[in-house]
């Protein structure tokens, strides 16, 4: 079987690279217009931050001699009737399948001034402009930041926050331009997007929504300021262009497929024009729609991979989607949490209401809020935690089941709390609790043998074993020692009335037993630090507590 | 045979019998201690030998509770003494040696001329000594001429031997002494709960947490993720079965952040572009919606490593990992990235720094060394290498083409017990396979399709109760031999007291199975001499033990391998000098996650998890017998956290079942906040009821062999509410 796949960046070299290890019989063509090989353009924000090297981002690509790869060699054509490729030398390239992962590029806003040539299908920018799509973009944005240099960032997507705390960490004043009032508007509502916009500002960034650039200044041929729709003028060196992308579909659509946004396909990623055509990554447009995250991109490629591979064939049907989390949105942003999942109006099979909880703490700089149906998170918004965020977004991409009662995803409890406060002083501990745990050995045993003449530790350790394995209780029962001996001078009993009731030398499995048996407290902890749980939410969110109070779901045993 | 030391000395310095910290004990016999103890001696039911803990430098004298009750084992009520011979009726009756032998030998002839060598099987244990696994291999190549040998070190230790010969060229366990991880500023400890399974290991660890830097990846809040608490480190808290991911992140942040030791990679490494494309995709913001973990925590876990590593001027840093992280699927693809982490910070063959599994059974790592590795021939050499074959076949005296070829580890073997073309025939010494085995129903219903089933054990095991021949063998006090702990040091085990009954050594037994099935010359039963040969067997190989001897350990305390002479003085740290590689270089090895076998699921969505607990061993069938062990840690339960707890409706100590695509099982459930909500936790310590390996999934790595203990996918239900509903 032919191949033939446009496009070698992060979609369309995994996808050659996966479909030669599962497939022996494809031999695979691909091209590339870019000179080099793939690398991972999530992570073009990471470089510009100061986060990520430049030379850590080369992705792996197939290492096998079924797969051809033309770097440079940009396709001009597809020739359906023939099944052939055509590309710029005019070399023919014939297929069994075709598959498009062209991606997208970034979209440049009409702003006067800002194009050096003022023919659209020229990507020349002048200097100081860019955006933020390849390589060399990253490379110029890092020439022209600086510490004290200023910095305009258009744009309040994903994007634009990861670029304007990059730049804000590396020393720049940076403003960040949005056209619209909401930062993220197709992941925020207005609450998550205040508080979003207070950390911002606390990082030093100032935040300027509801107005659009206008135009520029510039003197040499060079950015020096950037003038907003309200009258504004920013002085700046930079100006970077967060402004969404465009799929790449002219050429399919010159090859007559359907091309709305992007490249319309099916489930199972075929054109339905012409079934032995497919495209996956940010040139696609899914029945599901498409989220611009490479995650969906290698979910499709994947799946792709699997219905194709003879050894992983499942049959005629679509493979199912894989893991949810085609649409988690994960800001990755110098000193800003901020994760988004999940879309309230997916209705669970019971059709059962969704419930939704809320922890707002502007002053904090904190938001949490979940979405439950059917016992699993079905989204979420987090700013400000990034412990939650992990947990949460863990418990969404798993669909885990959740608590019964959604208030707990608030605070943290998802993953284990760990390293916890101070532990309670040894003198404080009942008399059957376990100080040596290696050894089973409880604080009455300890006070025990050293009523009995054990006055320092190695003594006691020799009476009792507690202390001869880890050693990590041994401060404890020097304190126990000081104290008994302490009290004992003083006529008191420290380890009060079951001093007398306990035996002589009381077994050390006992007293393990003992401890092992005594009930645990079953209660789930309480969110005791979150300041404030209130209800509601944005209009779309049908269901809401109003208090932490457990309103129990149905039984689902 | 009472040991000289016995009679000279008041007590026999020995090591414990259960795990690969391998601590040292004294042990004396009561009456003699009774003048320095009389506390604990001179009651009735007291064990005969007194336990206490010696100066060494692994245990530092300390001991577990385990160790300190190690010698009740010896007088366990139903210690086998005799012989013991299915009867028709089902049960035993007690037999003398000879006709439990001459019933031994017939069935294996007669098995072996109805269908081939290969139609009887040898399961070995990581606890036997290292001249017993010796003879129990040489038997099986030799007198069985069968290629099916493998052992339960195969659960234990296979990933990470297979990850650690592949990248490194060697696998020693910890390639230096123990105490060395005190200097450090950085300890990632990969899935291993020491605090609760080898506790004086503890102790090492005093110097990093008071410097800030023990870090424990554990879905757990184990007692060892409690050490990390106030300031003494990071616990890192993974979805179970992502442990890789965390791994291809922290690289990813040392490669992105430029944290490596570029001198080290370049003059000590190979393979960094192809391991930098391979983790490139795993950016810490990804991989946390993987993992659970977050991005940040992840980066500072990276920082911390690279800032303790010699390169930065650091004290050193050690990532060890343990069966958590190793029990899996993608077991050596795990390891494996531990050791990339390593490399890519330089931490491999320098003092002060290292890679390390924690070994776990007693003699785990001389037990993959010397011969019950389905692929291996003593030294730790390849049974498909020519070269190899030759040198042990002349050590042998035997032809080196009568020498079977590679057999099949643990998991395969066992499944085809019974099976048309699979062994008929099956003798197990020192494993407890229907308890520790993954899906353990299915291998019970294995062995019930044997036409024999020998196993030598010294209690009544679950597995010795499936058997057609139990022969009673000797406890760890009552033999002399040598143990390899957990780094790489060989030690000796002697004897303090004479065997009960009639149990026998391996050794006696192995002797007279081949004296019956032809020529017996070759299995002395003199432990010095089976010592001295198995060192003669290993010179030249990997784990060179040609110039240790029982003497020069009974003069010098011990020696870790490799040590290729009389004069040698033993290899504390392993590749300072280099890699035992072809080019002396090591190997940055890129490799992939995939998710577990077995992955969370609709009907089965939480994730089971399953380990130790302190006061128990392995399948314990030892610990079990241990009334105040047993007390402290009476049967099986189920840990799960409140909110899972309420979301079941269930009370603490409540029954419930546990069903996976394996099997069901009932345990009561625990209730405690350290554990994840989405996972459930079991110990695998118990048969029966509530026995964890009924429920684990028996997929395994593809290379290793190891199985996926430590991912199951898993539905659990209140029992109350099963009986309530008719259905």
């Amino acid at each position: 079987m032919r191949i033939v796949v446009i496009g070698h960046g992060m979609v369309g070299s995994r996808f050659a690279a996966d479909l030669a290890r599962e497939d022996p019989s494809a031999e695979i063509t691909v091209l590339g217009h870019e000179d080099h090989d793939p690398y991972n353009r999530v992570q073009l924000s990471s470089v510009v931050a100061g986060k990520a090297d430049a030379t850590s981002l080369a992705l792996e690509q197939a290492d096998s001699p079924q797969v051809r790869v033309l770097r440079g060699v940009r396709a001009v054509a597809i020739d359906r009737e023939r099944r052939e490729v055509v590309d710029a030398r005019g070399d023919r390239h014939p297929y069994d399948r075709l598959v498009l992962a062209t991606g997208s590029a970034a979209r440049i806003p009409d702003i006067p001034g800002v194009r050096i040539d003022p023919d659209p299908a020229h990507d020349g920018l002048i200097s100081g402009v860019s955006p933020l799509k390849d390589l060399d973009d990253a490379r110029r944005i890092i020439d022209a930041a600086g510490p004290g240099r200023r910095a305009v960032v258009l744009g309040a997507g994903v994007l634009g926050l990861e670029v304007a705390t990059g730049l804000a960490a590396r020393g720049m004043r940076v403003t960040l331009v949005h056209h619209r009032e909401r930062l993220m508007e197709r992941q925020l509502d207005p609450d998550a997007s205040d508080i979003t916009r207070g950390a911002l500002e606390r990082l030093g960034i100032v935040v300027a929504t509801g107005v659009d650039a206008t135009g520029i200044t510039a003197r040499d041929s060079r950015l020096t300021g950037v003038r907003l729709s309200d009258g504004s003028m920013h002085p700046a060196e930079l100006m970077v262009l967060c402004t969404g992308t465009v799929p790449a579909v002219a050429l399919a659509a010159a090859a007559g497929l359907d091309c709305e946004h992007g490249i319309v396909v099916g489930e199972d990623q075929a054109t339905p024009k012409d079934p032995a055509i497919f495209a996956i990554g940010d040139c696609a447009q899914p029945p599901e729609g498409a989220s611009g995250l490479v995650a969906q991109g290698w979910d499709q490629a994947r799946r792709l991979v699997q219905a194709w591979s003879p050894a992983l064939a499942t049959g005629a049907a679509p493979v199912p989607a894989g893991p949810r989390g085609g649409d988690l949105v994960r800001v990755k942003a110098v000193g800003l949490a901020l994760v988004t999942m999940g879309r309230i109006d997916r209705a669970g099979p019971s059709g059962h209401a969704p419930r939704s909880v809320r922890l707002s703490d502007p002053a904090g700089g904190r938001f949490t809020e979940v979405v439950v149906q059917d016992g699993r998170l079905v989204a979420a918004t987090v700013i400000g935690d990034d412990e939650a965020a992990a947990s949460l977004s863990a418990a969404f991409t798993r669909a885990t089941p959740v608590p019964r009662d959604p208030v707990h995803l608030l605070a943290r409890p998802l993953a284990v709390q760990g390293a916890a406060g101070t532990a309670r002083p040894v003198t404080e501990m009942d008399d059957e609790e376990i100080v040596c745990q290696c050894n089973g050995v409880s604080k009455g045993a300890i006070c025990q043998a050293v009523h009995a003449g054990s006055t320092n530790a190695g003594a006691v350790s020799k009476a009792t074993r507690a202390g001869t394995g880890c050693g990590t209780c041994r401060l404890q029962i020097e304190e126990l020692c000081t104290a008994t001996k302490a009290a004992a001078a003083a006529g008191a009993a420290p380890d009060g009335p079951s001093r007398e009731a306990a035996p002589v030398q009381p077994p050390p499995a006992m007293a393990a037993a003992r401890a092992a048996t005594a009930p645990e407290p079953a209660d789930a902890p309480e969110p005791a630090d979150a300041p404030s749980t209130r209800g509601g939410g944005g209009s779309s969110v049908p269901v809401s507590t109003s208090s932490a109070t457990a309103v129990p779901e149905p039984e689902l045993v | 045979m009472p040991s000289p030391s016995t009679s000279s000395l008041p007590g026999t310095p020995t090591h414990c019998p259960y795990c690969a910290l391998q601590c040292a004990q004294t042990l004396t016999p009561r009456d003699t201690a009774a003048g320095a103890d009389s506390a604990r001696a001179g009651q009735d039911g007291q064990p005969p030998l007194v336990v206490e803990g010696r100066d060494f430098p692994t245990n530092r004298g300390g001991l577990c509770r385990k160790g300190w009750t190690s010698a009740e084992v010896l007088t366990a009520p139903d210690r086998l003494l005799m012989p013991q011979l299915r009867t028709p009726d089902g049960g035993f009756r007690e037999a003398g040696w000879d006709e439990a032998l001459d019933l031994v030998a017939a069935g294996i002839r007669t098995a072996q001329q109805r269908d081939g060598a290969d139609a009887v099987a040898v399961f070995g244990g990581g606890g036997l000594t290292n001249e017993k696994a010796y003879a129990l291999g040489k038997f099986t190549r030799v007198v069985l001429g069968s290629r099916l040998i493998d052992y339960n070190g195969r659960f234990c230790m296979s990933a990470a031997a297979t990850a650690s010969n592949r990248s490194l060229g060697l696998d020693r366990g910890l390639g230096f002494p123990l105490a060395d991880l005190g200097g450090a500023d950085a300890v990632l400890l990969l899935g291993s709960n020491v605090a609760a399974t080898m506790p004086p290991f503890v102790q090492h660890l005093e110097g990093v947490r008071s410097r800030g830097g023990l870090m424990v990846l554990d879905p757990r809040d184990s007692a060892t993720a409690k050490l990390t608490a106030d300031g003494a480190g990071l616990h890192l808290s993974p979805v179970p079965g992502t442990d890789l991911v965390v791994l291809l992140a922290l690289i990813h942040v040392v490669l992105a952040e430029g944290l490596l030791d570029a001198d080290y990679v370049a003059e000590r490494t190979t393979g960094l572009p192809e391991l930098r494309t391979a983790t490139a995709a795993w950016w810490p913001e990804r991989a946390e919606a993987v993992c659970g973990i977050g991005a940040e925590r992840i980066r500072e876990t990276a920082r911390r490593l690279a800032q303790a590593s010699p390169s930065r001027g650091g004290r050193g840093a050690y990532i060890l990992t343990g069966r958590g992280v190793e029990q899996s699927t993608q077991g050596t693809a795990t390891v494996t990235a531990a050791i990339d982490l390593a490399l890519l910070l330089g931490l491999i063959g320098r003092e002060g720094s290292g890679y390390g599994p924690i070994t776990g059974q007693g003699n785990g790592q001389g037990g993959r060394e010397h011969g019950l590795k389905a692929d291996q021939l003593p030294g730790y050499r390849l049974i498909s290498d020519p070269a190899a074959r030759a040198h042990v076949a002349s050590v042998w005296g035997v032809d080196p083409d009568s020498l079977p070829g590679p057999g099949v580890p643990a998991v395969q073997l066992l499944d085809m017990l019974g099976r048309p073309g699979g062994p008929s025939t099956l003798l197990v010494a020192g494993a407890n396979v229907v308890v520790s085995a993954p899906n353990a129903g299915a291998v019970r219903e294995r062995l019930a399709s044997l036409d024999l089933l020998v196993v030598l054990d010294t209690v009544p095991s679950e597995t010795a109760l499936c058997a057609d021949v139990i022969l009673p063998v000797v406890q760890w006090a009552e033999e002399e031999g040598t143990m390899t702990n957990l780094e790489g040091r060989v030690i000796r085990r002697r004897q303090a007291r004479p065997a009960p009954g009639q149990a026998r050594s391996e050794l006696w037994i192995l002797r007279e199975l081949a004296a019956r099935l032809g020529d017996a010359s070759g299995f002395p039963t003199d432990p010095a001499a089976v010592f001295d040969e198995l060192a003669r067997a290993s010179a030249g190989g990997r784990a060179d033990y040609s110039g240790i001897s029982h003497a020069r350990l009974d003069a010098e305390g011990s020696i870790q391998w490799p040590c290729p002479g009389p004069e040698h003085p033993g290899t504390p740290r392993v590749f300072l000098d280099g890699f035992p590689t072809p080019d002396g270089r090591a190997r940055l090895i890129p490799v992939e996650h995939r998710a577990p076998d077995d992955d969370v699921r609709e009907q089965a969505p939480l994730h089971l998890i399953t380990g130790r607990l302190l006061e128990q061993y392995q399948s314990g069938a030892q610990t079990r017998r241990v009334p105040s062990l047993l007390a402290a840690r009476p049967g099986s339960f189920v840990e799960m956290h409140p909110l899972l707890a309420d979301r079941l409706g269930v009370e603490d100590g409540e029954v419930v079942l546990l069903r996976t695509r394996r099997g069901e099982t009932r345990a009561p459930a625990r209730i405690s906040e350290d554990i994840r909500p989405d996972t459930v936790f079991m110990p695998f310590h118990y048969a029966g009821e509530g026995s964890a390996n009924l429920l684990t999934n028996d997929a395994t790595d593809p290379l290793s062999g190891m199985p996926e203990f430590k991912m199951t996918a898993v539905e659990v239900l209140p029992v109350r509410s099963l009986e309530r509903s008719p259905a």
